[in-house]
């Protein structure tokens, strides 16, 4: 256990010093299209993975909570001139709210019922902005937008927005990350597994619900902050139901059971769609195919596909060093050899040190 | 007045092609707990076809009858294809369903181009009808209220007055009871999938005569399906034509009346349906 512990560990380190010095040595096209916007789709993913991998609740309303996050600020800082603080914390503050009003509606329901209230929500959400010239401008939405100057930091140089991005994405990883190991955590993920229990059990299951929701609108409104800073823009076009659709798939496809999986399906989504679009129009039936393929054939997406792979590995060997001993000596041998020759490389995937 | 009656005109033809829509995926929900999130694109494909058919022969009534029959070979082929071998879990049911309508309106995409389309109607229809009180009002329109309403029927007959009827009734009430007393169900569960898909194939030709076909179209017929059914009650024939109903003459109105927050108006009654009786107008208890 504490070996795997150590070797997690590692990983985790690894990949964090990846993740800090990508601008480095990356291009600025790689950094702003790829990193960025993995990151920001992520952080509205993992809102979405915290509600559905552990609370049981499949929301399809959280493109439009970081939608209202994003119109929000445009319509105060662009129409309205109003400081950017301001844009930012009543569009934070408006969302929540907008939130909870939701939860309260949905959670009447359960499984399949929740989600199709949620799209409810969601396409309404998105019609109104579409319909209302007032404040919304209708069709063409709220153009102008600029990402504000905090302090010393441009946010309008790609790197600094970068590092803005990584550690808001960090942050809110980390925050669910304990959270879900909190009292509140685990009885949420009670609730998911048997409602009836838990509320005989004393829980009040309504209000972790609806907080839960909240705490879910309030992730995906700052991914809908950064994201109107990202494009400079906001218009009913970016809440529609293919964008709706595309975080579910980024859930999916990286593994919804799994915090890391917004983060695994958000950086392939981006890859997809950035360099299979150079290649064919029909990217979207490309993608389309492999949410189909993962909802199929493997639910717990790429994450548990890469897991059940660690695990097949890691059987392999170990049927290997204990069942064949007198195997022909050269087979053995030359896994010592590759093993030895690769220590970190198996490390990482056994969770095991070799010998 | 007249304003008001023509709008009142445009609500009961709109309600009545949400009819048609929301009683395939209401009869494939009540029936096998399927939340077939591809029925808007098979509305969508639907239209297509039909607009292909009637551009092809040159008659509308043709595309009328073959291109809701070859959607119904479609939902019987996702139906036997893809989603029996996860029957039962039904989140995976709705995932596998999303999937097939991106693919599905990113092949239509491909292949019919981001235009509007409209199906060419015989010149029967394409005239005015007058109404008396110098009202004219698009044959169309009558047309699609009509057949909303002998479908309506048809369908009550078919489930109250006939043994495959009496099969999804009771289909719905209890599937393992029905399966134990020997009845095909996977046969039965076929025939309503195709039969949704069939409703909305028909529903895409008539909305593809009455309004336009564009991309795009699948998402807004999913959500009028969702909302109908919401507000109806989820599975029942019924519920559907009500809240189909309600739905098409709030938005008619309200586009009529309050034009910005029509929306608005419509989700302001889901929202009292849900609250005061959270299983739709004509639900039952789950």
């Amino acid at each position: 256990m504490i070996k795997a512990y150590r070797s997690r560990l590692i990983a985790s380190v690894v990949l964090a010093l990846l993740l800090f010095t990508i601008p480095l040595f990356a291009s600025t096209f790689f950094v702003v299209q790829i990193g960025i916007q993995s990151l920001f789709l992520g952080i509205v993913a993992l809102s979405l993975i915290f509600l559905a991998g552990y609370g049981g609740m499949v929301s399809l309303a959280q493109v439009a909570l970081y939608g209202v996050a994003g119109y929000v600020y445009a319509i105060l800082t662009v129409t309205y001139n109003a400081p950017w603080y301001v844009g930012v914390l009543v569009g934070l503050l408006f969302t929540s709210v907008l939130a909870a009003l939701f939860a309260l509606i949905a959670i009447r329901t359960q499984g399949i019922y929740f989600l199709m209230i949620t799209l409810a929500q969601a396409m309404l959400v998105y019609f109104y902005v579409n319909q209302d010239r007032i404040f919304a401008g209708g069709h063409s939405g709220i153009n102008g937008v600029r990402p504000p100057v905090v302090g010393a930091l441009d946010l309008a140089n790609p790197t600094v927005f970068y590092y803005m991005t990584l550690l808001i994405a960090l942050l809110v990883y980390l925050g669910l990350y304990y959270l879900l190991r909190s009292p509140f955590g685990l009885a949420l993920q009670g609730i998911r597994d048997n409602m009836q229990r838990m509320r005989s059990l004393g829980y009040q299951t309504s209000r972790h619900r609806v907080a839960a929701f909240t705490l879910a609108g309030f992730i995906a409104a700052l991914g809908g902050i950064i994201g109107v800073w990202y494009n400079g823009s906001i218009s009913p076009g970016s809440i529609d139901l293919t964008r709706t659709i595309n975080v579910l798939i980024i859930a999916v496809l990286g593994g919804i059971s799994y915090l890391e999986g917004a983060f695994v399906g958000a950086v392939f989504f981006t890859l997809v769609t950035n360099f299979a679009s150079s290649y064919t129009d029909r990217f979207n039936t490309v993608i389309g195919i492999a949410f189909l393929l993962v909802a199929l054939f493997f639910p717990d997406g790429l994450i548990g596909l890469a897991k059940k792979a660690v695990q097949l590995l890691s059987r392999g060997d170990s049927g290997r060093r204990k069942g064949t001993r007198q195997q022909v000596s050269t087979v053995s041998s030359q896994a010592v050899q590759a093993k030895t020759s690769t220590p970190k490389l198996s490390d990482a995937i056994t969770g095991d040190t070799p010998r | 007045m007249n304003q008001f009656i023509v709008y009142t005109l445009n609500g009961l033809t709109l309600g009545g092609l949400y009819f048609l829509v929301a009683a395939g995926f209401t009869l494939v929900f009540g029936l096998m707990r399927v939340v077939n999130l591809a029925h808007g694109s098979l509305y969508l494909l639907g239209a297509y076809l039909g607009w292909s058919v009637a551009d092809a022969t040159g008659n509308w009534y043709l595309a009328l009858i073959i291109s809701p029959l070859m959607v119904a070979v479609v939902g019987i082929l996702l139906q036997q294809g893809l989603l029996r071998r996860i029957q039962g879990q039904d989140l995976r049911e709705a995932l596998v369903t999303i999937g097939v309508s991106i693919v599905v309106g990113d092949l239509l995409l491909a292949y019919y181009g981001g235009a509007d389309y409209e199906v060419q109607m015989p010149d029967l229809l394409n005239g005015g009808v007058s109404l008396g009180f110098g009202l004219i009002y698009p044959a169309i329109r009558i047309s699609v209220l009509l057949l909303a309403i002998i479908i309506g029927v048809c369908l009550w007959l078919l489930l109250k007055r006939t043994r495959l009827g009496m099969i999804i009734r009771a289909g719905i009430d209890d599937r393992d009871m029905v399966s134990a007393t020997g009845i095909n169900v996977q046969l039965v569960f076929a025939i309503v999938f195709g039969l949704g898909a069939l409703l909305a194939g028909l529903a895409g030709v008539m909305g593809g005569s009455n309004l336009s076909i564009h991309p795009g179209a699948d998402g807004e017929y999913l959500l009028y399906s969702l909302i109908v059914v919401i507000i109806g009650g989820m599975g029942s024939i019924g519920g559907a034509a009500l809240g189909a109903l309600l739905v098409g003459l709030i938005q008619q109105y309200g586009l009529a009346y309050f034009p910005t927050y029509s929306v608005l108006i419509t989700f302001a009654i889901m929202i009292i349906v849900l609250a005061v009786r959270p299983q739709g107008l004509l639900g039952r208890k789950a």
